[in-house]
């Protein structure tokens, strides 16, 4: 994925064969989701390997899914259930 | 009064000391999951802690319908999510119904949400977001938007999993989940622009 940490001479044959725009990219962010949540097909999975490479708009996507997925992952805060809730439930099962 | 609850009783018998065994040893370890989710679904601290309770102590009335080896977690998440709709979401003090009505309308096909897949947001713009900024992008969408990606994205769960937790095809769990990354990188570019992370 990331191209811009190969040699220059590797970067620039690279880039030529690049993709700018994607013409089926609406396609393409259905199956880069399923990659990201590990639900892909197998052919999902070909397409993917096949293409992610080559085509900018669809990098630039996958950076951004991938991000935006761990970011609710990792930096949403999560609370500790109150004490006094799981009091109550033992409270009250034993009741 | 359970033996009549269930047909297949027969195969998940508990005895008085199994139901608490089962109780502490599958369902206790998910609280802290369940308050959260319970949280993020009313966005009020009185509605979840009501609706945690009341979840676990239907989970322990009904536990003869809990398989034992199967998915605690999704089992109480389930639970959860219908005690939600039933009880809590017709007296829900979040102004929702403005919001879904409007969506509803910018994405009732597939092709509308296809359509918006060009959200001019980049990867580190949402870097640079703190944790309270992604919650309130998340609080911000309509709760059957916000409770497909708690689900998958926050809680790990399957696509298998969301479909029985929600009782949706999976289909449908897959194009609700798309559309609510649309949505939530609406939110997110919103922030991103008022932060100034935006270029």
């Amino acid at each position: 994925m990331n191209a811009s940490s190969t040699t220059p001479s590797v970067t620039e044959v690279a880039q030529k064969q690049m993709k700018h725009t994607c013409e089926h990219h609406a396609e393409c962010m259905k199956i880069i989701q399923a990659i990201l949540d590990d639900e892909a097909s197998e052919a999902e999975k070909d397409h993917f390997r096949e293409n992610m490479d080559k085509c900018i708009p669809c990098i630039e996507a996958y950076r951004l899914e991938k991000c935006i997925k761990d970011s609710l992952n990792m930096k949403i805060v999560k609370k500790p259930c109150p004490e006094s809730i799981l009091n109550t439930i033992i409270s009250k099962i034993n009741s | 009064m359970l033996v009549a609850m269930s047909e297949t009783l027969t195969t998940n018998e508990y005895t008085d000391d199994l139901r608490y065994e089962v109780f502490n040893r599958e369902f206790m370890p998910h609280i802290d999951s369940m308050y959260n989710f319970a949280f993020r679904l009313t966005m009020d601290e009185d509605d979840a802690n009501d609706l945690v309770q009341d979840t676990y102590l239907k989970a322990f009335r009904f536990i003869s319908s809990f398989e034992q080896g199967t998915n605690a977690k999704a089992w109480l998440f389930r639970i959860l999510k219908n005690s939600f709709i039933n009880d809590y979401r017709k007296k829900s003090k979040e102004p929702s119904k403005v919001d879904y009505q409007e969506v509803e309308t910018t994405y009732n096909s597939e092709e509308a949400s296809d359509t918006t897949y060009t959200v001019d947001l980049r990867a580190d713009a949402v870097q640079e977001l703190i944790g309270d900024e992604v919650a309130n992008a998340l609080n911000a969408l309509p709760v059957d938007f916000r409770t497909v990606i708690i689900l998958c994205d926050i809680e790990g769960f399957t696509y298998e999993e969301m479909a029985k937790i929600l009782d949706i095809p999976i289909g449908t769990v897959r194009s609700r989940l798309h559309r609510a990354r649309n949505l939530l990188k609406e939110k997110l570019r919103s922030y991103a622009s008022s932060m100034g992370y935006d270029s």
